[in-house]
């Protein structure tokens, strides 16, 4: 990147809520039925037929609101936007215009290891148009209204990130909030979170803001990091060959790599936004405003700086652990027993345990695991009651079924032996049969203890304590 | 028994109550007499009369087996078009919506369903209920009972023409800025605008939805007010409905101050409307009405805003027709564009695309805070208005339209004509407020003349009782022998 | 004033004939000038109405309508959907 120009995004997230039913009727908001089937006069945009608002889709948002920092509007009002696609029924979508449910917030990301703060412009709640499907065969274009009516928050940025890294953190964050807000579904690739992305770059240390494009059909975040790196690198082209930057809508080619022009400036709609006369303003009272705010849960970010702070965990451990809702749950849970060190905890989470999830593709309330039996296998460890590689055998059980680790120890016998008269026994006789070993450790290749040590654990069945085994052989040698 | 088409709804209800007559009786009657006269006074868009005999003959079967019935059970009634009825033909007027079959029922329509009421057709009205004279029909001119070479008013034309010429005795009309009350007027019947919110709007073709009200049309107070009960109330499926319980009315104005804005006997208004009117105040005044004078200044500039706001909801409350869902899809499919275009223009009318035109320009940037929210300001000076004079009075008196009926073509081709006859019946729609015509007499053509009284929000029951005193020291209102 | 009735034509999806536009621009000059006698209001602040609100509803299903229902009305339909002309977006 041409380091003389600073880049400048804007971000709008259009995140689809997962409410029982559609945002104005009564019909499923439900993902993949067959075509035409989640569909009512009203969702239709039939006739004589009225939108009445689920109050789900309110409190979602306002969950939302409070996630994101926003000052909560709780008296405010719809509006319709009018323009003519096939894919709206109505020719108008009812949304919020001048007074969004939620305003003035910001959101804190990670940024390598930096906390940079976005602010959030607004919120505001709308419903999703229907889906239209391409079709050759037919001659035209296939239209299936069971998305229309789907709730939706909008979550429009400051233009306050510089950089596709800091577009890609915070894009990241706001689907892991989501998530634990559990509001939303937030899967990419069926397309319930979607973003537009305004790009606009300038000399480095200016405080003017260039001309902003805005680019559509963004369907990733990996793709909007791509979109905003090969945007940026356009307009400075652009820029540095005396060209001048047009306000315009540019539509992302993911697979090319590239953007074309949607439409210019001059070409803008007129959407003629006024309040709907079919919805009358409506007001959330204060306590169910401060009552949502009270459930809203800490949220990753503020745990990954809490588990690097509190538990000296990496970034990267903290992150993993506090990006899924219930790993961070069953995390802390772990911890709370008080039985053993964090960081044991956490190699266990992200190495045996991660592996498990992601063979089986489940989340960790989904196993019969508790955090009970992990934090006494952990610290049988730690006691040096068993051995590493017992551990794994202990876990395999456990992961199943809720079973005492320590009964799983007495039935498959996994005791470490701790007892010096035994492992005497056994130290002499790895020696004795071992002679070259023995000689090239004293002559300085100390590094063939983990050798004897191996012959010692494997002479022991594994249930040998290694590390009395290694103080052990090494005082043994140095006697002879 | 003779003339069974002719009772009012209360009589009907009465002989069905002895038994003395079926409800397929009272059907057969209006059928035959609507077929008779119907090609005169062009009142129904689409005849339901199959459906109507079974329903009378359900009603027929509910009463002989002693069940409870509601007082609508086994009375006809006329549904205006724009009212959506399930399986039933349904096109507000227009050509856009010439053969479009609902797959629902409007709330209003399964209330007198439920309350075992005969259907018997949809009434003619202008396109998409954008009109005063009935003349801005994609399909016919309904035409006023007392001389049918002139308009019945609108846009609830047919719905007064055919409840006027004795077809049915009650029919479903809808207001937007006096679609109810003028042709009721024009037609000398009674006809009530209730409050916004009395009656749901759920399944009614939306033309202006925050002026839009549902409300009753018939011979008698007595009629109008049984049709009014039994579809007024809250309805899950319309936001904008409010509670609402009915409660009888009375018969006596003793005490009741009644007021009379001086605004509303200007210039505008012929002098045979207004001699009428006055006559009328000193029938109530006799029956013990104080009567006094209030203002309301903003109504010259009602108009105004009624016409702003209405065409700004209109043209967003249309775009919904453009040839994909249902309805006229256009002669030319080559692009979406050309789709959108040619489904528009042809299947809307030209009154019809100058609304939202205008409605579209009132919206457009640059022009909403100068037209559109100067009109909602405006609007919320006129309530203001409103409930102030209210307080001094319990009802307001006023002329409802400025001149009787006039002859069809007269004023057709000039639009600002043609809406300064909505002065004063916007206003109501503007405050959201209840208002009722009341006949009261005629002019030197013998045109109907009516009055219009208007009170507090849901103050129908005083609007009803006032109307009733009126309509029984009177001796009941002139029915047109047809 | 001048109506630009093409533009405003544009936004409503109408085409009126060229012959007709004039003959347009006059009436809705004429109906322009009746609603413009607007008296000076303050038109700060929005359209929000406190004293006038609405129940929400409960997030509850309702069954859906039969899709031949939905789709009787349409012009032209083709695989549990309704066809249009092709879009190209």
């Amino acid at each position: 990147m041409n380091s003389n120009y600073e880049i400048v995004v804007g971000l709008e997230v259009h995140a689809e809520l997962s409410t029982e039913t559609k945002i104005f009727c009564g019909c499923k908001n439900k993902f993949g039925s067959e075509v035409n089937t989640n569909v009512c006069p009203v969702c239709m945009g039939l006739p004589g037929t009225l939108p009445v608002l689920n109050e789900q889709v309110v409190e979602y948002a306002i969950k939302m609101g409070h996630a994101l920092n926003c000052k909560i509007n709780g008296t405010t009002k719809h509006d319709r936007k009018n323009y003519f696609y096939p894919d709206l029924p109505k020719a108008y979508q009812i949304s919020q215009f001048d007074i969004p449910l939620c305003e003035n917030g910001y959101l804190d990301v990670l940024v390598g290891d930096n906390v940079k703060r976005i602010g959030v412009t607004r919120i505001h709640i709308e419903e999703d148009a229907g889906k239209l499907i391409h079709d050759d065969k037919m001659g035209g274009t296939l239209a299936d209204y069971n998305r229309c009516g789907v709730p939706l928050i909008e979550i429009v940025s400051e233009p306050d990130i510089r950089s596709a890294d800091e577009a890609k953190a915070y894009l990241d964050t706001i689907h892991t909030t989501l998530l634990y807000l559990g509001i939303s579904d937030a899967k990419m690739q069926e397309g319930s979170v979607r973003c537009d992305v305004n790009v606009s770059v300038r000399p480095a240390g200016s405080q003017e803001f260039g001309t902003r494009v805005e680019m559509k059909n963004v369907n990733s975040f990996s793709a909007a990091h791509r979109a905003i790196t090969y945007e940026a690198a356009r307009q400075i082209k652009v820029l540095e060959a005396g060209g001048e930057i047009l306000q315009e809508t540019r539509r992302w080619d993911d697979v090319k790599g590239v953007n074309v022009l949607l439409r210019s400036k001059e070409d803008a709609q007129d959407y003629r936004y006024f309040p709907d006369p079919d919805l009358l303003t409506f007001t959330v009272p204060q306590e169910k405003i401060d009552e949502l705010k009270a459930s809203i849960p800490e949220l990753p970010v503020a745990k990954t700086m809490r588990y690097m702070a509190d538990y000296k965990l990496s970034r990267a451990d903290s992150e993993l652990l506090a990006l899924n809702k219930n790993t961070a749950g069953f995390f802390e849970a772990v911890i709370a027993t008080g039985k053993c060190e964090p960081k044991s905890v956490s190699n266990w989470i992200l190495g045996d345990i991660y592996k498990v999830l992601n063979e089986r593709r489940c989340e960790i309330t989904d196993l019969a695991l508790t955090a009970e039996n992990l934090a006494e296998m952990i610290s049988l460890i730690e006691k040096k009651t068993i051995s590493n590689a017992a551990g794994k055998t202990v876990l395999e059980v456990i992961l199943d079924a809720d079973k005492d680790p320590n009964e799983i120890i007495k039935e498959k016998g996994l005791a470490q032996v701790s007892d010096t008269g035994a492992l005497n026994a056994i130290v002499e006789k790895v020696l004795a049969n071992n002679e070259k070993a023995v000689a090239d450790f004293k002559n300085g290749k100390t590094n063939v203890v983990g050798f004897l040590v191996g012959q010692c654990m494997k002479e022991s069945r594994g249930k040998g304590n290694p590390a009395m085994l290694k103080d052990m052989v090494v005082a043994a040698i140095e006697s002879m | 028994m003779d003339k069974l088409y002719s009772l009012t709804a209360t009589q009907m209800k009465d002989l069905l109550d002895k038994k003395e007559v079926t409800s397929v009786e009272i059907t057969k009657s209006v059928i035959d007499r609507i077929e008779k006269t119907d090609k005169d006074i062009q009142a129904y868009i689409t005849y339901n009369f199959e459906q109507a005999l079974e329903q009378a003959k359900a009603a027929d079967e509910k009463r002989a087996k002693g069940e409870a019935v509601a007082d609508l059970a086994g009375i006809p009634v006329a549904v205006k078009d724009n009212m959506c009825t399930k399986d039933l033909r349904t096109t507000a007027g227009s050509k856009m919506l010439g053969n479009f079959v609902p797959p629902y029922n409007a709330t209003v329509v399964e209330k007198l369903l439920a309350d075992g009421a005969v259907i018997i057709g949809k009434t003619t009205m202008d396109e998409f209920a954008m009109g005063s004279s009935g003349e801005n029909s994609a399909f016919q001119v309904a035409r006023n009972p007392w001389d049918t070479s002139r308009v019945p008013g609108g846009s609830s034309s047919g719905s007064a023409a055919t409840v006027a010429a004795s077809q049915v005795p009650l029919a479903l009309g809808s207001d937007t800025g006096g679609s109810i009350r003028q042709p009721a007027s024009l037609c000398g019947i009674v006809g009530m605008k209730p409050t916004y919110g009395a009656v749901s709007r759920y399944g009614l073709i939306a033309y202006g939805s925050s002026l839009d009200q549902i409300g009753p049309m018939a011979r008698t107070v007595d009629d109008t007010a049984m049709l009014f009960k039994a579809i007024c109330g809250r309805d899950k499926m319309d936001a904008t409905s409010k509670d609402y319980t009915y409660t009888p009315y009375g018969a006596g104005v003793k005490g009741m101050k009644l007021g009379l804005p001086k605004e509303y006997f200007g210039e505008g208004i012929s002098a045979e409307v207004k001699e009428k009117i006055y006559a009328a105040v000193e029938v109530l005044k006799a029956q013990g009405a104080e009567i006094v004078e209030v203002s309301l200044p903003s109504t010259d500039y009602a108009l105004s805003a009624y016409y702003i706001i209405a065409c700004a909801e209109a043209s967003s409350n249309l775009g919904r027709y453009d040839g994909v869902k249902y309805g006229y899809t256009g002669s030319k499919r080559g692009s979406l564009e050309e789709m959108y275009l040619s489904s528009r223009s042809e299947g809307f009318g030209e009154e019809v695309q100058r609304r939202i035109l205008l409605g579209a320009y009132v919206l457009s940037s640059g022009f909403y805070d100068a037209y559109y929210k100067k009109a909602k300001m405006l609007q919320k000076a006129i309530r203001k208005e409103f409930e102030d004079a209210l307080k001094q009075c319990d009802a307001i008196i006023t002329p409802l339209s400025p001149t009787t009926a006039f002859r069809i073509g007269e004023k057709s081709d000039d639009p600002v004509a043609m809406w300064a006859g909505d002065i004063c019946t916007v206003t109501l729609n503007i405050a959201g407020l209840p208002g009722i015509n009341v006949p009261c007499g005629f002019d030197s053509n013998n045109m109907p003349i009516g009055f219009q009284v208007l009170g507090p929000k849901f103050s129908e029951t005083t609007l009803l009782t006032i109307a009733k005193c009126y309509e029984n020291t009177v001796g009941g209102f002139a029915v047109k022998e047809f | 004033m001048e109506i630009d009735i093409k533009r405003l034509a544009k936004l409503g999806k109408l085409s009126i004939p060229e012959d007709k536009i004039e003959e347009f621009r006059k009436k809705m000059e004429d109906i322009i000038q009746m609603v413009e006698n607007l008296p000076d209001l303050d038109t700060e602040g929005s359209l929000v109405d406190p004293e006038n609100t609405m129940e929400l509803r409960k997030d509850e299903v309702q069954p859906s309508s039969p899709r031949d229902e939905m789709l009787k009305n349409a012009p032209y339909t083709a695989a549990g959907c309704i066809l249009i002309p092709k879009v190209v977006d």
